[in-house]
Order: structure tokens, then sequence, then C-alpha cells
């Protein structure tokens, strides 16, 4: 543990080129590859293409939803969570650092082509806020709430409404185990009514809201709505700095699979969860940012092969989220490529003998084309 | 008008297609004779077409491509070939959380390439020696009969891929139960390693009716 450490501080800028040189023991190469700064907000350029490490109590508490589930059980088989720091992931870490919390939220859309590390730039971005004591309001893929749901209640707080209590309830749990210390010190502003008898009054935690939205399941998506707009209205006075960070965000616009009970589909305006949503996308209020994330992956009626913001989020979407910060993630570079193969050696992932060559590895990059997801996917049965 | 492909029989001319990138990177000086031969014969003569399952890739391995023909249903390679590298993951998983969990003297012996774990697996799975049908005065006599390797390649992949298709239960996915098969195949345990014992004292049974067998 101790070498790796070392190995940073004393390595070269460019990994490659010590990688190269004979008389560097067999055990320094693999270790340039990793970085012992495990705070995101101490990355910079230096880290570029190296993995850090977050340790496992971390990784329970940031991200009880979120992490792609083959980098669940990558963690689960390695027994330890590494990330690699990217240029896109610096560039808006750049951004978060100098940004002025009293001007209004600035939004941010991550896109790229499929696979390319989307979502783990998200991630990155959401532990480096989580570990400045913000408040994160991590949505984990917006396609879950507009596709397979099993149950659908008509709301009792607008007519038109459709809610989904299974959904809502699934992400306030999530919600609560992240942002424990938050819901005791944000009080409410206002009185809410839920059905005839029980009620919120004002001047109470969060927390309570919370509670009440998991113990009444019926009532949970309208919870999600008065946790929303109390941050939202709340985030300006400074006590707290607000991040919405939004994968999937192409699925509050478009379409979705779910029918009424007289098979007439269902827009995404008439879902209580996607209307606050779309409420908290909108930049009119200060004090926090909008990280958000294009995924084409889990979307519905898109083409395999659109990627761009005007494609995946239609006209509509588009104009709404207009003022944004477009940060494109690319495939890996060729050092960013050689920090993920030399990774998979160290630990044992690669186990085929002709993966060890060089004849393999030039294989593995122009089968996977240098994409992350692919290169994953190949390296398994290996 | 459909041509008839399955059968059709190339010219005697006609050439192998080579694919490894070994022979085709060596340059002109180091060929030895035969080489050279074969090479000027290769620019006159027409080659082959490739079947589909060669390939040039340093990762390609012959009996896993048969174990995926052999598991593939109606002509569904894609699945095959995706349920055939969830399998090798899996096991990959399994040994590699063992090998993490283990204590530092018991590292060694555990296994994680699957490559090797598969290979292991299926000689352990593979009989010695068979039975055939021979019908003699009106009697069926089952008698003990050498295997070829082909035969017993065959055999040990054929009871591997039923043992999982038809005794799990209908719920689990054919990766998991094919990596619990080849896992226990690998420490000479599970149902396949006890059929193919049943089939060997079965032999041993019969030993008085080897001398049926004329071939």
């Amino acid at each position: 543990q101790l070498d790796r450490g070392c190995a940073l501080h004393t390595a070269a800028r460019d990994g490659l080129s010590s990688m190269s040189s004979q008389d560097v023991p067999a055990e320094r190469p693999r270790a340039i590859f990793h970085t012992s700064e495990s705070d995101p907000a101490k990355h910079t350029e230096q880290h570029e293409g190296r993995l850090y490490n977050i340790p496992l109590e971390e990784v329970k508490a940031v991200f009880p939803h979120g992490l792609p589930p083959r980098f669940q059980q990558q963690i689960q088989t390695f027994n330890e969570a590494r990330v690699m720091v990217r240029r896109p992931a610096l560039e808006l870490l750049s951004y978060l650092k100098g940004s002025n919390l009293a001007h209004p939220a600035v939004r941010y859309l991550i896109y790229g082509e499929r696979g390319t590390g989307k979502t783990m730039t998200l991630c990155h971005v959401v532990h480096y806020c989580s570990r400045q004591g913000w408040l994160v309001l991590h949505i984990p893929d917006a396609h879950l709430w507009v596709k397979n749901c099993k149950e659908l209640l008509q709301s009792s707080y607008k007519k038109d409404r459709l809610d989904q209590p299974l959904q809502a309830s699934a992400w306030l749990k999530n919600f609560k185990s992240s942002n424990e210390r938050f819901l005791q010190e944000i009080k409410t502003q206002k009185r809410y009514m839920w059905g005839k008898q029980e009620s919120t009054e004002k001047g109470r935690p969060l927390g309570e809201v919370v509670e009440q939205g998991l113990a009444r399941v019926r009532s949970a998506s309208d919870a999600v709505g008065v946790v929303l707009r109390e941050l939202k209205q709340q985030s300006h006075r400074g006590s707290f700095r607000l991040l919405v960070a939004v994968d999937g965000v192409n699925a509050l616009w478009g379409r979705t699979t779910l029918r009424k009970e007289d098979k007439s589909p269902v827009s995404p305006e008439e879902l209580t969860l996607v209307h606050n949503l779309r409420k908290m996308v909108r930049n009119d209020w200060s004090g926090g940012a909008i990280v958000t994330t294009l995924s084409q992956t889990g979307s519905v009626f898109k083409c395999s092969s659109a990627y761009t913001p005007q494609e995946l989020l239609g006209k509509e979407g588009f104009d709404t989220l207009d003022p944004f910060v477009p940060i494109p993630v690319p495939n890996y570079s060729p050092r960013e490529f050689e920090s993920c193969y030399g990774y998979y050696l160290e630990r044992k992932w690669l186990q085929h003998e002709k993966a060890h060559t060089e004849d393999g590895k030039a294989e593995l990059q122009f089968l996977s084309g240098s994409n992350p997801r692919q290169l994953d996917r190949l390296a398994g049965p290996l | 008008r459909i041509m008839p492909v399955r059968w059709s029989r190339y010219n005697p001319s006609y050439l192998e297609p080579e694919a490894k990138t070994e022979s085709y990177q060596k340059p002109l000086e180091e060929l030895t004779e035969e080489e050279k031969k074969q090479m000027e014969l290769k620019a006159v003569r027409p080659i082959k077409a490739a079947p589909s399952t060669l390939s040039s890739s340093v990762f390609s391995d012959p009996m896993i491509s048969k174990f995926t023909n052999m598991m593939m249903k109606s002509g569904n390679k894609v699945l095959a070939r995706s349920l055939m590298s969830q399998t090798l993951e899996a096991i990959k998983r399994k040994q590699l959380e063992k090998y993490h969990k283990a204590p530092e003297n018991e590292k060694e012996t555990i296994e994680c390439n699957p490559y090797v774990i598969f290979h292991q697996a299926l000689k352990n799975c593979q009989p010695i020696i068979g039975l055939s049908n021979i019908t003699r005065g009106g009697k069926t006599y089952q008698v003990p009969v050498p295997l070829t390797d082909n035969r017993k390649r065959f055999l040990a992949m054929k009871w591997l891929i039923t043992e999982c298709r038809e005794n799990k239960h209908r719920r689990t996915m054919m990766p998991e139960k094919l990596s619990q098969e080849l896992l226990l195949a690998f420490n000479n345990e599970g149902p396949v390693i006890k059929r193919k014992h049943i089939l060997h004292k079965m032999a041993e049974a019969n030993r008085a009716y080897a001398h049926f067998r004329w071939w």
C-alpha cells in the first residue's frame, strides 16, 4: 500500500515514458496508475489518467444508488472502488470550484457516445460535492421513472397527474441514507396536508416529510415534490449548497412507455415525479449547481446511434435546458487505456496468458476501440 | 433457385486458408525451402472460403468454440457466445473472491484462470471406456468399448450441457449453472463426475461381454 503513494510523487508527469525504462523494478510500473489522493478537491491535471481509491464506507454513504451495476460488481470482486480521473471531470470540478453561488444555478450537460464514462464522471462530481459538504440530490436514472412502473396511482393533489409510489419511496429511502444530517437542519416553511388527517406543521425538520413519504407510500410522490420545493426555496440563503445530479435527463422530455387504465399513453408531464424534477432543473434558483447526463442506453423510443443533446433531448427539452455548459466525454486516450489495462493486470482481472502480451494488448485496444464499456465487456471473459 | 451449399465439394486444387498472423509476419529470409514453395503455390492456386468460426485472434480457443457450438440452439451463435463469455466471467469472479479472502499460504492453490479451469474440468469429465450396443442371437448386450479422443470430448461436453439444462431449477441462468458445474468438475465432485463413474462401473460389470467386440 505504501509503495503506491511513493511511486506517484516521484513519478514523471508522463507515466508512459517511465514504464518503458528497464531499470524501474517490476512492481513500480503498475503503481504509477494509482494515486493516493482520495479527495477529489485536490485532483489536478497531474492526476489525469490515474485511478483514485474511494474507501468502502464512503461508497456506501455517498452512493446508496447511482453507481452503474457493472461497477458495483467490480467493487465487490476487487474489494475496492477505484475511479479514473479524466479530463471532463477535472473540467467540471474546476468550473464548480470557481462558480459564484449568488448567481442562478449553472446547468452542466455531460454528453458522449455510448459507454464513454458519463455516469462515472457524474459520480466523481457527486463524490467531490459530498466531500465539500454540499447537499446532493442524486437521481440515479431518470429513465426508471418513465418506464416499467407497476403501479400508477391517480394523484390526490392534482386530478390529472399520476403518482408512482414504488419509485418515489425507493428514491426517498436512498436520499435519506445519504443526507441524514441536512434533513435535521432544514425546516419546512409551510404547513403540508397529507390527506384529511395527517399534516406536517411549519418549522418541522425535513426528515419528518421524508418519514411521512416512507410510512405512507401513497403520498410518497407528493413527499418528493415537497422536499424538492423546500430545497429550492431555501438554497439561496447560503446555509447549504445544493447539487442537483440527474442521470439520463433526456427521460424528462420525450415519451414514456406507460399507459393509463384506458390504454391511452402517458406523457411525462402527467407524472408528478417528472413534473417536480423539471421544476428543479430550471435555473431560477441560486446557491448551487445542476449537473446532468444524457443517456441513450436506458432511453425509450430513441435511435441507438443518437448521442448529441439535440437528438436526445428533443426540441422541448433542449429549449428548457437551453443555456447549459456542454461537457463532451470522449473514449479513452492512449494513456488512459494503458492505465486501465495496467489496473486490470494488477488486480488479476486479465487471466488469459495471451492477455499479458503486447499482441493481446493491441488486440484489446483494437477490438474495444478504446471505449471503456467495450473494454470492460471484453476483459470480462479473458 | 436455391444453390445447394452445405455438402458442396471444392475442387481438390483449392487450398486451406491460413489464419495465424505469425506466418505472415516472417521476413523472406527466415523462410525454409518448403515454406517458400508453399508461398509460391498459394500465389497460383485458388483458396477455399474461410469459415466464419476461423479466427486470427490470440484469444480464440478451439475447445471453447466447440462447446459454444454445442450450447447453440437454432443457430443463435450470438446468444451462445454471450452465455459462454458470461460463464467464464462468473467463474473468474467466484475464484477471485475466494482468492482475496483466502490467507496467504493458500493463495497459490486457488486457480483463477477460467480457461485452465474449463480445460481441467473437461478432462476430469472425460470417460476412459464406453459402452456400445451389440446384438447377438436376438438379445442386445452392452459391450465395453474403447473411445476415440473426439468421442470422449464430445461426451464430456454433452453431459455438462444436459446436466445444466435439465437437472437444475428453472429460474437459474445458464452462466450461473454452468460455472457451478465447471467448478465442481474441476474439483472432481458433482453430478457429471458421478455419471462418468457410473459408466465406468457398468463397463467393469459387463466385462464378460468384452469379447463380443470385433473392432
